[in-house]
């Protein structure tokens, strides 16, 4: 059975739209990720990765070329309906405000409730659902400070669980785990992937998890980027110009 | 949870109306006696309003320092500290020079309302330019010095002007710019009252944006809302509560930095209509309290309410920069 196409990326060229002059990241980008996939990104740093993912989310509009889910161009969605479809876990902190591990995961129930964001029946049931999930039952009354590295990535993949999209964009999720919550992170994600049919796409750093877990890679080198399978790596010049010697 | 919640509202409700009953009858050097002629006078044309006055101030500045605080993401912000109300009080100065000895009198309507308009354009020029300081720099100190410094420079500003200001007028524009509940006359309240309790009437529209924007702006516009939209919309709620209160009473010291620190400290919730709707009975009831406190500290005369709202206000926010982790 063909998959259904979920999200794709037509003769792009991304990056960013200043006042005065345009700067582009990535050009000549072609990309297609589909439902049940575990995609990883991988590239050095300043390739474009994070350029790459809030593009692909609707959050920087491509320099040229479209976006498209169901084939239809992501300028023709509302932030409402993108939110129910595409989920996003940015790397860097979310603290204070008294915000605890259920409030974050309980965000990503926004795009379903009311106008007051009243958390009725069936949207607890999906909160908790993305708890269990995540394995955060017992950290879900910690404040976000309170919570480790680890916790905290969980807590933001339960809040993209609880927005019940189909697509799911990771920006560096691995970054600052140690090598055991790493290892349990891509699992998971592996698991949702599989089990869920969930599209997840991951930028990451970690060549050895990337080769571990995921099927498909798309290496960003030289200024554009490529869609491979895990076994046409070992012999990619991006693929072994991102790992240098060490691969 | 929610029991405690409606308990501690319960008592901040008693407690505001024990700060307006503070503030009336204790509002004043003398003691107020209805009996008499003059005290009905003081009660209605001087009380009545400077009360009115202190709970419409609290209430704006005490949320529109929410709204900051949520949109730069920073315990430390608020119109005060980043100087929104001394850019407002810039352009009100700058407004009574120029009416100074026009026909239109500062006092008429037509004179409030150019002041009303100044002080918002001041405002809404002072946050807009924190908010491109904020996107280049991300840091709390930062944002923090660069709103110190605007208030300095717009402190230096205003005390050229009142260097060349009228004598006849300089007392009245001195006390406006120590900050002053008693500036307000029945005439003005209707007009004040209005604009105040529209722009928190809007702010019900702003509840759940409010609520997915501490998680950050990407974070945001994913959950579905239109981050650039929203930010204009608070800019303007927040300005606006500001400039129309500065307008009014001049820059009112640390209530609106103090009071929604104060709201996180006693409700351990991330939920943004339990703190707006706490702030804006704790300021209310802080300006009260305070101006109350005032006519009594040094016999027979009568102490800037900022010296208070400061003294209050101050030590929180100190307390707060240096537990930053758990705000």
């Amino acid at each position: 059975m063909v998959n259904q196409v979920r999200i794709a990326i037509e003769n792009a060229e991304l990056g960013y739209r200043g006042a005065s002059s345009e700067t582009g990241v990535l050009s000549e980008v072609n990309l297609e990720l589909r439902e049940g996939e575990f995609v990883a990104a991988v590239g050095l740093n300043g390739a474009g990765k994070s350029t790459l993912l809030k593009t692909l989310c609707g959050i920087l509009a491509p320099l040229k070329g479209r976006v498209l889910i169901h084939n239809k161009n992501i300028l023709e969605f509302s932030a409402l309906e993108i939110a129910k479809t595409i989920a996003i876990v940015l790397s860097g902190k979310i603290e204070g405000f008294n915000l605890s591990c259920f409030d974050l995961v309980a965000a990503g129930q926004m795009p379903y409730t009311n106008s007051f964001h009243q958390l009725k029946d069936e949207h607890l049931r999906k909160i908790e659902e993305a708890l269990m999930q995540t394995e955060l039952g017992p950290h879900r009354h910690k404040s976000l400070h309170e919570l480790s590295d680890g916790l905290f990535q969980k807590a933001l993949i339960a809040k993209a669980l609880a927005q019940q999209s189909p697509v799911m964009l990771l920006d560096e999720p691995s970054a600052y785990l140690d090598y055991a919550s790493k290892h349990r992170l891509f699992a998971l994600l592996k698991e949702l992937a599989e089990k869920q049919g969930k599209c997840i796409l991951v930028s990451t750093h970690d060549l050895d998890l990337v080769q571990r877990y995921c099927r498909k890679v798309i290496v960003l080198a030289n200024g554009t980027c490529e869609m491979l399978r895990i076994e046409e790596t070992a012999n990619n010049p991006g693929f072994r110009q991102i790992g240098g010697k060490f691969l | 949870m929610k029991r405690t919640y409606l308990i501690i509202f319960a008592l901040l409700v008693l407690l505001f109306f024990a700060a307006c009953l503070c503030s009336l009858f204790f509002g004043g050097s003398s003691a107020l006696d209805t009996g008499t002629e003059s005290g009905r006078f003081i009660l209605y044309q001087i009380r009545i309003p400077k009360t009115l006055t202190a709970i419409l101030s609290g209430a704006s500045l005490s949320t529109a320092g929410l709204l900051l605080q949520v949109l730069f993401r920073n315990p430390l912000a608020g119109p005060y500290a980043l100087g929104i109300s001394s850019g407002a009080s810039l352009m009100v100065a700058l407004c009574m020079l120029a009416l100074q000895g026009s026909a239109l009198a500062v006092l008429s309507f037509a004179g409030r309302s150019v002041l009303i308009l100044a002080a918002l354009t001041g405002s809404v020029l002072v946050t807009t330019l924190l908010l491109l300081v904020s996107k280049r720099v991300n840091s709390s100190i930062l944002l923090l010095l660069v709103g110190l410094m605007i208030a300095q420079i717009c402190g230096a500003l205003l005390g050229t002007m009142e260097y060349f200001a009228d004598p006849s007028n300089l007392k009245a524009f001195v006390i406006w710019g120590l900050g002053s509940l008693s500036g307000t006359s029945t005439s003005d309240l209707p007009v004040f009252g209005t604009l105040v309790c529209l722009l928190l009437l809007s702010l019900l529209a702003l509840l759940k944006p409010l609520n997915a924007l501490l998680l950050g702006d990407d974070y945001a516009q994913n959950l579905g809302f239109h981050t650039p939209r929203i930010r204009f919309m608070i800019i303007l709620v927040s300005s606006g509560l500001t400039g129309i209160c500065t307008a009014f009473c001049g820059p009112i010291a640390f209530v609106g930095i103090s009071i929604p620190i104060l709201s996180r400290l006693v409700f351990k919730t991330s939920r943004q209509e339990i703190h707006l709707l706490a702030s804006a009975l704790m300021g209310s009831s802080l300006l009260l309290i305070a101006d109350a406190v005032t006519h009594h500290v040094v016999q027979g005369s009568t102490l800037p309410v900022n010296v208070i709202t400061t003294l209050i206000g101050a030590p929180l926010v100190l307390y707060t920069l240096f537990r930053t982790k758990q705000w």
